[in-house]
């Protein structure tokens, strides 16, 4: 490329920048979005999380208990966590579980739950009746249960001590010897890398297709549909220039976008981390120039393909309707990818289009860095991004494409 | 006598089965006002397009005077087209420092060009505007000052006066008598034949595709013995314009078929036959 070839593409790659950030609408789904949504997620739906299971532990439930003869002990436990207990004579006893005439009181919610427990010999039978679509029902249920298993442990306890054996070696004849983490020989940076490889992959992939959508279409149907583009293409500019610059400005745009999608991320891990949630992971410095590399193949390939069939439409309309339900191309191999063990993996996964990126990426945010996966996945990914702008390239180069439909 | 700026020689253009232009040969001489006069559908955009290099002629070929094909000169030539083709989000000025930085010329040469012509265009307040809110007027003279700014050879202008109002429309016919006195070559398209009258030391008249006269108004005049302009073109383009053919919109044969299946036929009333109702 000539110094007059390089200007030219930096102008068209600049002005379509310039252009874009104009729009504010533009800024705010690519930039401010992806900086958001990590922290969002990981941060502030946890602490909704939070909160929200706060308010429930704090409301008191209404428990009918239905027995001849409830065991004290049993309700000293459910007394103690927070439920209001209305006690009944059993006339449900066949099964325990047939809600019978209860039903309507339980579907009207004057009641959260009923408890109905009998004793047959020497064992008590029991059944909770509840309605599963009501959160106050469902945390009675739960309450019900912590109190039975609680008074369920005493009286094993109770029974075991009344027949003179030791409670202690009875119950735990079978015993983990030390801390269980000290088995694990991965280190906590290991293992944030393999929780982090489960999902940053398949966001990465997604974020980078989906943003690239609209600038995309914008910088080639659109201009095409408004008009731009026949005196854009009687200046002394080639088909191939002009693609370079489109492809820069998209490039840059969903950069722009992707690493502060990153930033949002690794934020929110610095919060988990800093809880004691999930680890930093341990990436060594060939990993992280090898994450870089593949995020850029990818990139080049998805820009181009996306530019080439944009520009292949006649309008905005067409294009959208084109590249929208593309997106299924990325997120069906991004899902498939996540289940693929990676131990003993074979080599054909990494020269699969999309599916070879993602899989480097899951191995690489693990630190495994094998010689004959990357010269796979890099030689296929450069094959692949070398097709697609060669794709680009034969679109831009069509003659149709200064007709405007406006 | 002017020498040549522009050779077309034996072009033709086709688009699938449609012949757009069928064998043209002519000479564009420096200094010159063309005008390409002819309904729509007649070539002249097609004609325009070939000559800025948009389009690559079926046969033949489009030359500037030292034997260059026009695509690989083209910062020689300064193209409005009939859209504009300004970036809304953009300024005026910016629209046309784009173009320029394009041509390689410095913002500085730009400008300097760029204020002496909007001055002349009263779109010197106009320049640190952004365009989405212009007027048709408005954004015709920014195409217009945008391809000027480089100082290109030939101006090619597809219908400048298309939708302006009768103010805007005689400064920018203003403005091209002002470049023909400075010695501009400018290739004017237009259907209105009062305009190419006023403006145009040679008029071609295109239809269906062919070059149906060449020379100046007078000559037209004479050549077709009438009195006006109007009654020439009419004399000259009996036969009916050809309309516009579906493939020229490069669509695929699926796409066609299915955008037809879903279109009702047209209701016979409407074909005028009384007897459907």
């Amino acid at each position: 490329m000539n110094n007059g070839s390089f200007k030219r593409v930096k102008a068209i790659a600049k002005k379509e920048v310039v252009e874009f950030t104009r729009d504010w609408r533009t800024i705010i789904a690519i930039i401010v979005i992806p900086i958001l949504m990590f922290p969002l997620l990981f941060i502030m739906f946890p602490l909704l999380l939070e909160s929200e299971a706060a308010e429930l532990n704090s409301i008191v439930v209404d428990v009918v208990i239905q027995s001849d003869e409830v065991p004290d002990s049993l309700l000293e436990q459910l007394n103690d966590t927070s439920i209001l207990v209305y006690e009944e004579n059993l006339t449900e006893r066949t099964p325990l579980s047939n809600p019978g005439e209860d039903i309507t009181r339980l579907r009207s919610l004057s009641i959260d739950a009923i408890l109905r427990i009998e004793q047959r010999d020497d064992i008590w039978y029991y059944a909770i009746i509840h309605i599963s679509t009501s959160e106050s029902s469902n945390e009675a249920r739960s309450r019900i249960i912590d109190g039975i298993i609680a008074w369920e442990s005493n009286e094993t306890e109770r029974i075991i001590s009344d027949e003179g054996l030791d409670v202690n070696t009875t119950l735990n004849p079978v015993r983990w010897d030390g801390e269980i983490s000290q088995g694990d020989v991965a280190t906590q940076g290991e293992q944030a890398g393999m929780v982090l490889s489960l999902f940053i992959p398949l966001v990465l992939a997604v974020w980078t297709f989906s943003s690239a959508i609209q600038p995309s279409i914008d910088m080639t149907a659109g201009e095409r549909e408004r008009g731009t583009l026949e005196a854009l293409l009687s200046l002394p500019c080639t088909r191939n220039e002009l693609l370079f610059g489109k492809w820069l400005g998209v490039a840059t745009i969903t950069g722009v976008g992707v690493l502060l999608q990153i930033f949002g991320l690794l934020f929110a891990i610095g919060y988990l981390a800093s809880s004691s949630i999930i680890g930093i992971p341990d990436l060594s410095l060939e990993a992280t120039a090898l994450i870089i590399l593949s995020i850029m193949l990818f990139a080049v390939m998805v820009v181009a393909l996306e530019l080439a069939l944009a520009m292949r439409s006649h309008s905005v309309k067409e294009a959208g309707s084109i590249l929208g339900p593309a997106i299924i191309l990325i997120i069906f191999p991004a899902l498939f990818t996540q289940v693929i063990n990676l131990d003993g993996v074979e080599n054909f996964w990494f020269a699969v289009p999309v599916v070879n990126v993602l899989l480097a990426l899951r191995e690489l945010l693990m630190d495994r860095v094998i010689v004959e996966h990357i010269a796979i996945w890099f030689g296929t990914s450069l094959l692949y991004a070398l097709m697609a702008a060669y794709y680009a390239a034969k679109q831009f180069g069509r003659e149709d494409i200064v007709t405007s439909l406006s | 006598m002017s020498e040549t700026l522009m050779t077309i020689s034996n072009v033709s253009k086709s688009f699938g089965d449609v012949n757009a232009l069928r064998s043209i040969s002519l000479e564009i001489k420096s200094g010159e006002v063309v005008g390409l006069v002819g309904s729509n559908g007649a070539g002249k955009t097609t004609l325009l397009r070939l000559m800025s290099g948009v389009y690559k002629p079926t046969s033949g070929t489009v030359c500037l005077d030292d034997g260059t094909p026009v695509d690989k000169m083209r910062q020689r030539l300064g193209v409005v087209p009939e859209s504009t083709g300004l970036y809304s989000r953009l300024t005026a000025w910016e629209n046309i420092r784009y173009h320029s930085r394009m041509h390689g010329v410095s913002d500085k040469d730009s400008w300097s060009r760029t204020s002496r012509f909007a001055k002349h265009l009263d779109m010197l307040e106009n320049l640190g505007r952004h365009t989405k809110g212009f007027s048709r007027g408005m954004r015709q003279k920014t195409a217009l000052l945008r391809a000027l700014a480089h100082g290109p050879s030939v101006l090619l202008l597809d219908e400048p006066t298309a939708g302006l109002d009768i103010t805007s429309a005689r400064t920018v016919r203003a403005l091209v008598k002002q470049l023909r006195d400075e010695g501009g070559t400018i290739v004017y398209s237009t259907h209105h034949l009062a305009e190419a009258q006023q403006v145009c030391d040679r008029i071609i008249i295109i239809h269906n595709g062919d070059i149906q006269a060449d020379g100046s108004p007078d000559v037209l005049l004479k050549d077709t013995e009438t009195t006006t302009l109007e009654e020439a073109y009419v004399s000259l383009t009996q036969e009916k314009a050809r309309p516009r053919n579906d493939d020229q919109d490069n669509e695929g044969r699926f796409t066609k078929w299915w955008r037809r299946l879903f279109t009702p036929r047209v209701p016979r009333y409407i074909e005028g036959d009384d007897s459907s109702e």
